[in-house]
């Protein structure tokens, strides 16, 4: 762009042309500003608020104010609150794997063996996801209820007492990977598809296995498709609540219900402000891995 | 040079980063201020509470925040032909979340607070007065027992109009359980394990273990609650869940005990299944808790005109007795004594009278630290 | 012994024309277990889905046994006043947050490949941070915002909410396009006398509608379902579709839901059929895949 300009200018004194180019930067700032603006406001400071509302508490008419106390955070030492968390993390990094084992292969299949039928087969992907959550949720819990269809076709092939899946960690585990997988399958596809596929060849013949070329040359050239998806599954699936809300039981508390609850049972926005900041802290921890993982990997390639 | 320039205007840049998003974020977090909050719409200050009270007239649509399937619908369509207004229904699944949507600013024009949410509402000054003149039917529940002339969580009965009472006690399948002793032990019957439920209210699971242990139901004390709490814990291999949704839970066959509201399982057996045989309700030996809702106004109700309508339309004689069929709670009303009582035949566990009201099982309210004990016990046991 | 290395040799080596063979097998041939595992999870994929509409036509209550077909939910979910002034409430929340964050986000993908100040650079890196942040997050702050501020939340509340989430994604499947993108014609365009706004208007732009008419269609259906960050913002009357939906999974069994859901499924997988068709239409080269990708 600049080069251009400069091009146009050349007759005239340098100034001109770096004055043009100085209005012209001060022209594009102008339409920086408004969605900046709005970011600010509603995204920056919001998130400002939070954090500045964790240090508060809660009045005699149970109203949350401003402080200057780290009682909130205090509490959150309590073992009990370290459990959720933990709970919450051993949840989100078994909804990874599972997405992954699950979201890789079909990812695979579609993107190399998918042929005429590909964005048909991605397209029939991705429209159940953007169906409602809620409702296919709520479908699941229905199916796997005691008198669901799973366990009446259970019944029939000759299972004794109906199984319980709902109120179970496996069911939220299981609801969030369901809620998640196509984070997973899209960026690898993605990556999938921008590889060049005679690596794979030339990996057969030096592997001679094609397992064994799977993880000596087509993981590791999607290995960014795989991180990308990585980041999009483990964060969302952390602050989930709908899961463990409509398919767990009394033992599968995560954190996003001990906010949830602190915002619309407990009248404790304080506390559930410093919830939401321990929360933040978890994710910026992650994406400062990530980016170092990504750096890594673009400096590889 | 250029490089220092850099480095001190990144400096400086993220000074006034800092400062601009601080300053914007403790300008728009002024509601937070402890002090007035004349920014709030919800919160008032004591003028809120001593404004005029409102006429009963029809000024717009009625915003209707109660429990879900809590009213009969030939009252809902009623009221909506009489009055020519539409009823917008919101529900709530605990008084907590009850509290917690009327704090946060929302602006419902009839809400049902139970006894303790009244007291709670009214000290903060967000209940409006209601002028007993404008209500017709005010006497068939006022002047009818001296309790609720003056009750304890609302003086002279100015602020809000006595509902329905209840007690808790444990709802149980005779069909699937033959082991119950008649106390709260039964909560934690081994041969019910993974089916049953406990009241995702804190007050009810608390007071609940609090007469188990013989303790009172209203503690703060850090020893008990400390004694509440581990037994608490100890339950939840046993549990299935905990749930508000008791009917649903106890029809669809996910439970079979269930910590339970009276009147919840009088609509469970005489509404809902088609095999009332096989459940039972006890209210147990220990001592049960008892309490009362309320219909009330919020103080920044935007239409307590109809709101006030629509009390003295639940007041009407037919209404008070098509609703006690509906909810199956007695309410202290001239009517529907005798529905109450044909309704709770057989299941003495379920009755109430005004009298029990008056005795120590009632959930009060707590110091803001006392009730942060709570709260905090509470939160601890279900993230266990 | 000759003939024994000779036979030896000839085995270790393959001839070329059976190894061609061999690698067509692996990469045209559709390994099977792979396929069968991706059928399978396509069955477990639409099964809520299938089970959820073909339920939404049962003359009974019950989402376990079916008695007969009936369109009974279908006429209560079209009857019930509060169901319908929620989906109206959904349809104006979306199409106002696609209007929004479309105009904001395209707005801040084109200034952010014109400009590389360092000031840039950070609102960049900013308005990527929505995409990672778990909604409860984002619905927390807003909620906190807004009650701080003492706005009554409304519809007004979940758009503003709803719109500051949407810019990232905007941004991000725009500026995408605009990178693959040469800055030749623009340059062109320059050269014959336009201003920047009118090269932007009259060059980018028009280039990048495909990646616009998708992203808003993706938009659109994004907030259209919407549940978390709407349950923090929403107001008491009219809510959103989904707020009403969980209301009703919570606390009651309202088997009207079936009906409301597959209406809603309906109106995304429309939305997202035309969101992957249209940019073809368009004569692009690359389908909204590609392009989210």
């Amino acid at each position: 762009m600049t080069v251009a300009d400069q091009a146009v200018d050349a007759p005239d004194a340098p100034d001109a042309g770096r004055r043009r180019s100085a209005s012209h930067t001060r022209l594009w700032g102008w339409l920086l500003a408004p969605p900046a603006i709005w970011m600010f406001v509603f995204f920056v400071c919001s998130i400002a608020i939070v954090v500045l509302l964790s240090f508060g508490h809660v009045n005699e008419h149970f109203k949350p104010v401003f402080g200057a106390s780290l009682d909130n955070y205090r509490t959150l030492f309590n073992t009990t609150y370290a459990t959720v968390f933990v709970r919450s993390l051993v949840y989100a990094m078994l909804t990874v794997v599972f997405c992954l084992l699950v979201g890789y292969p079909v990812a695979y299949t579609i993107a190399l063996h998918g042929g005429r039928h590909k964005n048909l087969l991605v397209a029939a992907l991705v429209i159940p996801f953007f169906a409602s959550y809620l409702i296919r949720m709520y479908a699941w819990s229905t199916l796997l209820s005691d008198e669901g269809l799973v366990n009446q076709t259970l019944l029939k092939l000759g299972v004794a007492e109906p199984v319980k899946f709902l109120n179970t960690p496996g069911a939220v585990i299981a609801g969030l990977t369901y809620g998640f997988v196509i984070f997973m399958i899209l960026p690898i596809y993605a990556a999938l598809e921008r590889m060049d596929l005679s690596l794979i060849e030339a990996g057969k013949d030096l592997y001679h296995g094609p397992l064994r070329t799977f993880f000596a040359v087509t993981l590791p050239s999607t290995r960014a498709g795989v991180l990308g998806g990585l980041l999009l599954v483990f964060l969302p699936a952390l602050g989930d609540f709908v899961s463990a809300q409509l398919l767990g039981g009394p033992g599968t508390y995560m954190i996003g219900n001990l906010i949830q609850q602190q915002f619309f049972e407990g009248q404790n926005a304080p506390l559930g402000s410093a919830l939401t900041v321990v929360l933040m802290l978890c994710l910026v921890v992650f994406m400062v891995f990530y980016l170092r993982a990504t750096d890594r990997e673009r400096r590889e390639t | 040079m250029t490089r220092r320039l850099d480095a001190s205007t990144t400096r400086r840049s993220v000074l006034r980063g800092a400062l601009g998003v601080g300053a914007t974020a403790a300008l728009a977090g002024c509601g937070f201020s402890s002090g007035d909050t004349a920014s709030t719409s919800a919160s008032g200050s004591a003028s809120a509470s001593q404004s005029p009270a409102a006429k009963a007239k029809v000024d717009g649509d009625l915003v209707y925040f109660n429990w879900a399937d809590y009213l009969d619908p030939t009252i809902h369509d009623g009221f909506q032909k009489e009055y020519g207004v539409k009823i917008i229904e919101t529900n709530y699944d605990s008084y907590a979340g009850l509290l917690a949507k009327v704090n946060s600013g929302n602006q419902y024009d009839f809400i049902t607070p139970g006894s303790k949410e009244v007291a709670q509402l009214r000290a903060a000054g967000m209940l409006q007065r209601i002028d007993k003149t404008q209500l017709k039917n005010a006497d068939e529940v006022f002047g009818v027992s001296p309790y609720f002339d003056n009750p304890w969580y609302d003086a002279n009965s100015d602020y809000s109009v006595p509902f329905t009472m209840y007690l808790t006690g444990i709802a149980y399948r005779k069909d699937k359980v033959s082991s119950m002793t008649g106390s709260w032990n039964d909560l934690w019957n081994e041969q019910a394990k993974g089916r049953i439920f406990v009241l995702d209210e804190a007050d009810e699971a608390i007071g609940m273990d609090a007469l188990k242990l013989g303790l009172d139901m209203n503690t703060i004390n850090p020893d008990d609650l400390a004694k509440i709490q581990a037994d608490l814990v100890a339950q939840k291999p046993l549990l299935r869940g905990y749930s508000t949704d008791d009917v649903n839970n106890m029809a669809g066959g996910n439970a079979w005990i269930h910590h339970m509201w009276s009147g919840d399982f009088l609509t469970l057996v005489n509404n809902t299944v088609k095999d009332p045989q096989n459940y039972e309700f006890i209210a147990p030996k220990e001592g049960t808790p008892f309490g009362n809702d309320t219909y009330a106004i919020p103080a920044n109700a935007q239409h307590p005109g109809t709101a006030l309508l629509f009390i003295d339309y639940l007041l009407r004689p037919e209404n008070i007795v098509k609703q006690i069929n509906y909810i199956g709670y007695p309410m202290p009303t001239k009517s529907g004594q005798d529905t109450f009582a044909a309704i709770s035949k057989g299941y003495p566990g379920t009755q109430i009278s005004v009298a029990d009201l008056s005795k120590p099982n009632v959930f009060k309210t707590q110091t803001p630290e006392g009730k942060a004990a709570r709260d905090a016990m509470w939160t601890t046991v279900k993230a266990s | 012994m000759a003939a024994t290395t000779a036979s030896t040799t000839t085995s270790s080596a393959p001839a070329p024309s059976s190894r061609r063979r061999r690698r067509g097998r692996s990469v045209e041939g559709k390994p099977r277990v792979a396929v069968a595992f991706t059928v399978l999870f396509f069955v477990l994929l639409y099964l809520p889905i299938i089970v959820v509409v073909i339920f939404s036509f049962n003359s009974r209550k019950s989402l376990s046994y079916f008695e007969s077909f009936s369109t009974r939910w279908y006429v209560q979910f079209f009857n019930d006043e509060g169901l319908i002034s929620s989906l109206k409430a959904s349809l104006l929340i979306s199409t106002i947050t696609m209007l929004g964050s479309l105009l904001l986000g395209v707005m801040l993908a084109i200034a952010l490949e014109r400009v590389s100040s360092r000031k840039a650079r950070v609102v960049g890196t900013v308005s990527l941070v929505p995409l990672v942040t778990p909604e409860i997050v984002t619905g927390v702050a807003a909620l906190l915002f807004f009650t701080g501020l003492g706005i009554k939340l409304s519809l007004t509340t979940v758009i503003l909410a709803e719109i500051t989430f949407s810019i990232s994604y905007v941004a991000v499947i725009v500026r995408g396009r605009l990178a693959s993108m040469s800055g030749e014609y623009e340059e062109a365009a320059r050269d014959l006398g336009c201003t920047p706004f009118q090269a932007v208007r009259l060059v980018v732009v028009p280039a990048i509608l495909p990646a616009l008419i998708a992203a808003g269609l993706l938009i659109f259906a994004l907030t259209f379902d919407d549940f978390v960050l709407a349950f923090f913002t929403t107001g008491v009357d009219p809510q959103p579709l989904p707020v009403r939906i969980y209301s009703e999974i919570r606390l009651s069994i309202s088997p009207a839901i079936n009906a409301v859901g597959t209406c809603m499924m309906a109106v995304s997988a429309v939305l997202l059929v035309l969101a992957l068709i249209v940019p073809r239409l368009f004569g692009s080269k690359d389908s909204s895949i590609d392009m989210l990708s």
